[in-house]
């Protein structure tokens, strides 16, 4: 489904060149559930911001749904994020000045669908997320955990091929994040593929894999000696 | 199209919107009017006189003292010897008034002696057998002036004109059947005046907008003033001499009888600096119509331009979200040029009636025409290009958004 070989981003200034992401290998298969974590600046965020076509990369190779991305022009790489991804932002991004109903539409607008398909699906994706009752609502009138449930409803209700949450709990309370991650695993249970973002090892632990970016790259925590130690110690932790 | 979310979105933000539309009906209103009477103004300055003007020139004669009527007729009958004989001449004439001149005199028509309204009013020439042929008149009906049928008319004498020629504006004015030639009219006049002939046009001697419904209606008889105080020639040069002739002319009268006064700046005047002095104010008005609608448009243009800038600012991070979301560049450019057509239509219903208020109120205030509503059509399509060009800068720029601009930090 999401597969990436020896991909770089280099950030070039006149003086420097920084490596966010370097000699950067992946391979998601369609129906996994993927917990991608690592310490803060250690690339996560770029490598999801690529994955979802939100910004090239410098070098090697991307294949997403089978299509190599690297030479795509600006309208296919909307049309793809269109319609083979879902985003799902930890600060909710809902239109405030849309209604509920309205901003789970916006991505089906931009897809041509016509208005009775439109309407289905948006009531579909709410009722799923427990939100129909709610489509008349403002952002503003939810709370955090409704919002994100909109922003779940407004990435399922275009059916994508794979779902990228970005720390998809960060800004919720503990009962709130609880709920959402419920959700994400009932999705996934439903067969979608789940791409998240996340700091939180607990969250990363309710996931089918994970995989650990330090310094730009994909390691593993078992087998590096730098983390052993300190992997063997949160592992226990989580366990306990 | 989006229209659903853009006017959904547009209800959240009441006060940029109703501005910008209150502004856009406000420009509407004022430049319609303003076109309508630069329009009407420009049509005023451009009104034919019937006389060739090219080749036309008016001198204003005072005399060095006072004459009797005998005085003056011996006096103007050598001054057009004078003018008549000059190489550069074509023929000269004594008049009391000229088209689009400083003075005006002006008789309400009837068409019988005791008629207590008014068929018209027409501009009441004075002029000799030279008059049609000085001033380049066509005669398209009739005859001109014979000799014996001129008469001399001092300060304090009556003459009561027994024929006159009038202009065809005139003719069909009193006579809409077009059988104006033979017929008779009265001019204030106690005995009747049969129209001997017709001239295609013939302009008024005044251009105030009072007579605006009389424009074109002008009438001659066969009287020479000879006053006490001067007298103006109008004088036409052969084609293309009007300067020399203009220089010939002054010489020679001075050289014939020095005793009189032609004002070094102002007493030779050709036809097109009369002309351009009767529609001094006109031009003006127009001018200042025109610089106060460009201003208008401006501002609307530049309010346009600054409210969308703002909500480009102000909506970076939705604008990205919804390219994460999949919209092109065209779908973001599509989104600002419909929200502001939206805002645009909004501002010209209400200019609509704006328009029409702002034209009745002109009409019954100050007697101006009803306005055609091409000038409204004219109008309405304007502000929407205005509109859409002001907003295309803004709109480009928003939909140069990249799509990264989702996760960036609110």
């Amino acid at each position: 489904m999401l597969k990436m070989t020896h991909l770089s981003k280099v950030y070039r200034t006149e003086v420097v060149e920084t490596y966010a992401l370097r000699d950067f290998n992946i391979d998601v298969k369609e129906g996994e559930f993927v917990a991608v974590t690592g310490p803060s600046g250690s690339g996560k965020t770029t490598f999801l911001t690529i994955a979802g076509l939100l910004e090239t990369f410098t070098g090697g190779e991307y294949h997403l749904d089978g299509i190599e991305v690297s030479q795509l022009n600006d309208n296919a790489r909307s049309k793809i994020r269109n319609e083979k991804i879902g985003f799902i932002f930890q600060a909710f991004n809902l239109i405030p000045d849309l209604n509920v109903f309205d901003n789970v539409e916006v991505p089906l607008r931009y897809r041509g669908m016509k208005a009775p398909e439109r309407k289905e699906r948006i009531m579909g994706a709410l009722e799923r997320v427990g939100l129909a009752s709610r489509a008349k609502h403002y952002p503003a009138e939810l709370s955090g955990g409704q919002q994100q449930r909109v922003a779940i409803a407004r990435a399922l209700a275009g059916s994508p091929r794979l779902l990228l949450a970005d720390e998809p709990t960060g800004n919720l309370d503990t009962q709130m994040a609880r709920g959402v991650m419920e959700l994400l695993e009932e999705i996934h249970r439903d067969g979608a593929t789940i791409v998240m973002v996340t700091h939180d090892p607990e969250l990363a632990a309710r996931a089918q894999r994970n995989v650990h970016i330090i310094d730009g790259q994909v390691v593993d925590l078992a087998e590096d000696p730098r983390f052993h130690t300190a992997y063997t110690a949160a592992a226990g932790q989580i366990r306990g | 199209m989006q229209i659903h979310p853009i006017l959904a979105a547009l209800r959240r933000h009441k006060a940029g919107t109703v501005l910008i539309a209150l502004q856009i009906a406000l420009t509407l209103a004022i430049v319609c009017n303003a076109l309508f009477i630069i329009d009407q103004r420009l049509a005023h300055i451009s009104e034919p006189s019937g006389v060739d003007e090219a080749n036309l020139f008016v001198i204003k004669n005072l005399w060095g003292e006072q004459y009797s009527t005998q005085q003056a007729v011996e006096r103007i009958e050598e001054d057009l010897n004078t003018l008549r004989q000059l190489p550069a001449v074509q023929d000269a004439t004594p008049v009391d008034g000229y088209p689009m001149g400083t003075t005006n005199e002006d008789n309400f028509i009837t068409m019988k002696p005791d008629q207590r309204a008014p068929t018209t009013d027409a501009s009441f020439y004075t002029g000799d057998d030279h008059f049609l042929r000085t001033f380049g008149l066509k005669l398209i009906a009739g005859r001109d002036f014979r000799p014996d049928e001129i008469e001399n008319k001092g300060l304090r004498d009556s003459i009561v004109p027994p024929v006159a020629i009038i202009s065809k504006t005139m003719a069909d004015k009193i006579y809409p059947n077009g059988d104006a030639l033979g017929k008779t009219f009265y001019a204030m006049t106690p005995t009747p005046i049969t129209i001997i002939g017709i001239v295609e046009t013939l302009h008024r001697m005044d251009v105030s907008t009072w007579s605006a419904p009389y424009t074109g209606e002008s009438m001659l008889t066969p009287v020479r003033m000879a006053m006490p105080i001067g007298i103006y020639y109008a004088v036409r040069a052969k084609p293309g001499q009007r300067d020399v002739a203009m220089g010939e002319a002054r010489k020679a009268l001075f050289a014939e009888n020095r005793m009189r006064i032609i004002d070094p700046k102002d007493g030779i005047l050709s036809f097109t600096e009369i002309r351009r002095r009767a529609f001094d104010s006109d031009r003006g008005m127009a001018i200042l119509m025109g610089i106060i609608c460009l201003v208008l448009l401006a501002i609307t243009a530049a309010g346009i331009v600054g409210l969308t800038s703002f909500w480009v600012g102000q909506r970076r991070r939705q604008i990205g979200v919804r390219r994460a979301l999949g919209a092109t560049h065209r779908d973001i450019l599509n989104y600002f040029m419909t929200e502001n057509l939206l805002i645009s239509l909004g501002g010209v219903l209400i200019g609509v009636l704006l328009t029409f208020g702002l034209n009745l109120w002109l009409v019954t205030r100050f007697t101006l025409n009803v306005l055609p509503l091409t000038y409204v059509l004219g109008g309405i399509v304007i502000l929407l290009l205005l509109g859409q060009g002001a907003v295309l800068a803004p709109a480009l720029r928003a939909s140069r958004v990249p799509p990264i601009e989702a996760t960036r930090p609110a």
